[in-house]
């Protein structure tokens, strides 16, 4: 008898429907066989699904068995497909009729009591294999309800799983998934002083303008780059679900549960790999670091210290907002639309802004910012030096402003944005700049000067007045970009000089 | 003593035997003192000869008998001729006059340009650390250009840093030559940076070495020997920037036991870079504030010295800066924001917290200021331009 179960694995952020085919033979020696270019997690399934249908009380056909993984052209790994294959042998071996699993797809990894365990993307693979009911272990059934809704049919063990199917018990209930309760949030009224620093947090935030923050250590770089998801606006369905796919696809769970409200922050450590980063792997295209902070913000610490290849790696994602992640065996885009927070010391030793501290030798510096390679450093659009907090700010200082402010003012500049036909600013076609970004004469005159001297590139002439855009958006300026917006916009980008020149020595 | 016949400038510095053996006897690896043992009494291929049977006097063990190959002697003068390098042995004619009677004078120096520029100039070192704020750096580089503008040659050590600013300077004034002294071979000279520094100085003035070309490496204590000759060649040693224990102090103490005055630039108390320089004023050292102060302690020094000329002060640039005449800043906001500025480089921030206005009014306030030249911008540090 042959018995033909739907499931599905996972392929980079997405399902693939996979069709499991078990043939039950009373010809040739009684035996379990995988075929369908299984990997070696699919293999050990073998035994776990002969533990657990023992242990479930149920009989373990002696004949011979041949599962089939369809389309079997593609390699399949990872733990989903245990519990298809359970069901597949029952049904094969007639010890479930086949009614019961029609119109249904499985998924679950089996432990040999029988009971169903949580797999890593739950989330892309109820969407792909939505248009049935799909059964799930009911520790991830919340998060698979999140995008199939009322199809989810949810079981803690083979047992029960079968009772269920019979009809003879209901199944587990499923707690529809809500919205994640909000989390506190790091509040800027934190910050002391650092006017330059909580600006430029605030224009990268409005306009998502890739932002580096240079400074010694203390000066407060990664307390300013943690706040930076407290002053993006909230995240739309659309964006909460494919964060959702992300990193349900990595394993991991949105913290909260639910749907994610507040754009994720990711801070990988400075010893990540470059398959850490963009993603990859061999089980299956694991997303990296750059979709995990789909729609939030990668913040990296200690730019200077990735190596130069992983730093590269970021050049295409930034430019195309998704990553091609290509093996021999198979090739996936994993979405990467992300704001990229670099915080980085002047210098190895740390000191090098202050007057006379810095030790360093030339070479030492020359190779610490040469990690940064110009093409990245271009994508920078802000670039701030930040200084150590004065004293009297710490002891004395009356608390910044609180996030909440930022964030309406910045909510503001992303209404004007979608007014353009864009998300945010940093989007504007280049074709549109002259007409969107009208400058006044003055403004033109100091862009001019400062084009002609070679402070600014031609690259860095079109990304400034983008920036200029959303500080005047900020400041409700009006149509027209002022002298002021520009003198701003430059200003916010100084620190560059210091990354450059110590490049060239 | 030999008669070197290596002028300096032909493009076939080695036409002549001395210089050969000379040079190669200072690939043998023996110290610079040792080095003038093998040269004291014989010529270089005598020394040369005698060393290799294991007969000289200053090798009475020996040690050098295996290192002297005649191999060698082609090799290096393949090497001087690549790099375009002549063979200066003490006393001839393209060997600085004033150095020849140092008791530490090199026996051989490999020179590029003509050395022998410096002779009857007055002449001041300027050194300093590598690792200079942007105000040590200005500095130097005023100093070199003014000295150079009075006609002083401007002696320093290729550095990173303040040997930088202070030659570049000199070398824009487009005055007296300069020289250089290197602690490493003329083609192996760190960092790469530096050799386009060593080819104008070599045009306009010389670059010397102690170090034949073609020897790779750079031990620390090759540089505390270069500056014993930098030492030696100055009338006056100006230390701009330096730390508390900087390598600039070496030849201070070398100048200290030449007898050669040595004189400082004070900076900021809070200035790591300064330590070392303000703790020589405390120690005595003559304070420095500009060119004009390096001009009338040169005059003293080289008062007593026969046929040294005496600089010319450019009109006025012993005076102080002037005041008065102050220009206007080109608006009200403006001028608030250039009360917040002064010489000391601040970061944005500062001068947003030190003058209360928005960060956009002061970036254009410094955008502006900037334009009125009375606001400068280094690394993304604002302060104002150098008067």
């Amino acid at each position: 008898m042959i018995a033909s179960i739907s499931s599905a694995i996972l392929h980079g952020v997405e399902g693939r429907p996979v069709s499991v085919e078990v043939h039950a033979s009373e010809q040739g020696l009684p035996g379990f066989m995988i075929v369908g270019l299984p990997d070696a997690a699919v293999r050990e399934s073998r035994d776990r699904v002969r533990a657990a249908l023992l242990s479930s009380g149920f009989e373990w056909p002696q004949r011979r068995m041949t599962v089939n993984l369809a389309p079997s052209g593609i390699k399949k790994g990872g733990v989903w497909l245990d519990l298809p294959m359970a069901v597949g042998v029952l049904v094969a071996s007639e010890q479930l009729p086949v009614r019961c699993a029609n119109g249904k797809a499985f998924v679950g990894e089996l432990g040999l009591d029988g009971a169903l365990r949580q797999v890593p993307g739950i989330v892309p693979l109820a969407a792909v294999l939505s248009d049935r009911d799909v059964v799930v272990p009911s520790s991830c059934a919340a998060e698979a309800a999140l995008v199939a809704g009322g199809k989810i049919r949810a079981a803690s063990g083979l047992a029960e799983l079968v009772e269920a199917l019979q009809e003879r018990t209901p199944w587990d209930k499923v707690v529809h998934g809500e919205r994640a309760a909000p989390l506190p949030q790091l509040d800027l009224s934190d910050v002391r002083g650092q006017l330059a620093g909580r600006r430029a947090l605030e224009v990268a935030a409005a306009g998502e303008h890739h932002l580096l923050l240079v400074g010694p250590p203390g000066s407060g770089k990664t307390m300013l780059a943690t706040r930076l998801p407290g002053l993006l606006p909230p995240l739309g369905p659309k964006e909460a679900l494919e964060v959702m796919q992300a990193w349900s696809a990595a394993g991991l769970r949105v913290p909260g549960g639910g749907f994610p409200e507040r754009p994720p922050f990711r801070a990988p450590h400075h010893g990540a790999t470059e398959v850490a980063l963009v993603g990859g792997g061999t089980a299956w295209l694991r997303p990296g670091e750059v979709s995990l902070s789909h729609c939030g913000v990668l913040f990296l610490d200690e730019l200077g210290e990735f190596p130069a290849t992983v730093l590269d790696s970021l050049r295409q994602p930034l430019e195309e907002g998704v990553v091609h992640v290509s093996r021999a065996r198979s090739s996936a885009d994993l979405p990467a639309r992300f704001l990229l927070i670099g915080a980085m010391n002047p210098c190895p030793c740390g000191e090098g802004s202050v007057a006379g501290a810095c030790r360093c030798s030339d070479r030492d510096r020359a190779r610490y910012t040469r990690r940064l390679s110009g093409p990245l450093l271009d994508r920078f659009d802000l670039a701030v030096s930040l200084s150590r907090p004065d004293v009297e700010d710490l002891v004395t200082g009356s608390p910044g402003e609180p996030s909440e402010a930022a964030a309406e003012r910045v909510s503001f500049a992303r209404l004007e944005a979608a007014a353009r036909g864009v998300r945010c600013n940093s989007e504007l076609p280049m074709s549109s700049l002259e007409e969107l970004v009208p400058l006044t004469p003055e403004a033109a005159a100091l862009l001019e000067r400062r084009l002609r001297s070679g402070v600014l590139s031609a690259r860095g002439f079109h990304r400034l007045r983008r920036v200029a855009r959303t500080i005047a958006d900020l400041d409700r300026a009006g149509p027209v970009v002022g002298e002021r917006q520009v003198a701003e916009s430059l200003s916010l980008r100084e620190a560059r000089a210091t990354l450059l020149v110590e490049a060239r020595t | 003593m030999i008669d070197g016949c290596a002028g300096g400038q032909g493009p076939e510095p080695l036409r002549c035997d001395d210089a050969r053996y000379a040079a190669a006897l200072a690939c043998l690896g023996a110290g610079p003192k040792r080095l003038r043992e093998f040269l004291d009494d014989l010529g270089p291929e005598e020394a040369w000869g005698a060393l290799g049977a294991g007969r000289h006097r200053a090798d009475p063990r020996g040690e050098y008998r295996a290192k002297v190959r005649d191999a060698l002697v082609d090799q290096v003068t393949r090497a001087c001729e690549m790099s375009r390098v002549s063979v200066l042995v003490r006393g001839s004619s393209g060997y600085p006059r004033d150095l020849v009677e140092d008791h530490e004078a090199p026996a051989v120096l490999f020179a590029r340009g003509d050395a022998s520029c410096c002779n009857g100039r007055s002449r001041v070192s300027i050194v300093g650390t590598r690792s200079a704020t942007p105000y040590g750096l200005g500095v130097a580089s005023e100093l070199g250009a003014g000295l150079a503008e009075a006609g002083v040659v401007v002696v320093s050590g290729l550095a990173a840093g303040i040997d930088t600013a202070a030659h570049s300077g000199a070398l824009g004034a487009r005055g007296a030559p300069a020289l250089g002294v290197l602690g490493t071979a003329h083609d192996t000279s760190r960092p790469r940076s530096q050799a386009f520094l060593a080819r104008d100085l070599a045009s306009h003035g010389a670059v010397v070495s102690e170090i034949p070309p073609g020897t790779a490496g750079s031990p620390a204590w090759w540089f505390v020997v270069r500056n014993r000759v930098m030492a030696a060649l100055a009338h006056v040693v100006v230390v701009v920037e330096c730390h508390a224990k900087g390598g600039a102090l070496h030849t201070v103490k070398a100048a200290a036991c030449r007898g050669v005055a040595v004189a400082a630039v004070p900076g900021s108390v809070r200035s790591a870079a300064s330590a070392g320089t303000n703790a020589l004023l405390v120690d005595g050292a003559a304070p420095v504030r500009d060119t004009g102060d390096v001009l009338s302690l040169l005059e003293l020094e080289i008062a007593a010295l026969p046929g040294i000329s005496r600089p010319q002060p450019r009109q006025g640039s012993g005076a102080r800066p002037r005041k008065g005449g102050r220009r206007q800043a080109p608006n009200p906001v403006a001028a608030k924001v250039l009360r917040a500025l002064d010489h000391d480089p601040a970061s944005l921030d500062t001068v947003v917290r030190r003058c209360g206005l928005s960060l956009g009014e002061t970036a254009l306030a410094l955008e502006q200021l900037a334009d009125a030249e009375q606001a400068v911008i280094e690394r993304g540090w604002w302060s104002r331009p150098r008067s």
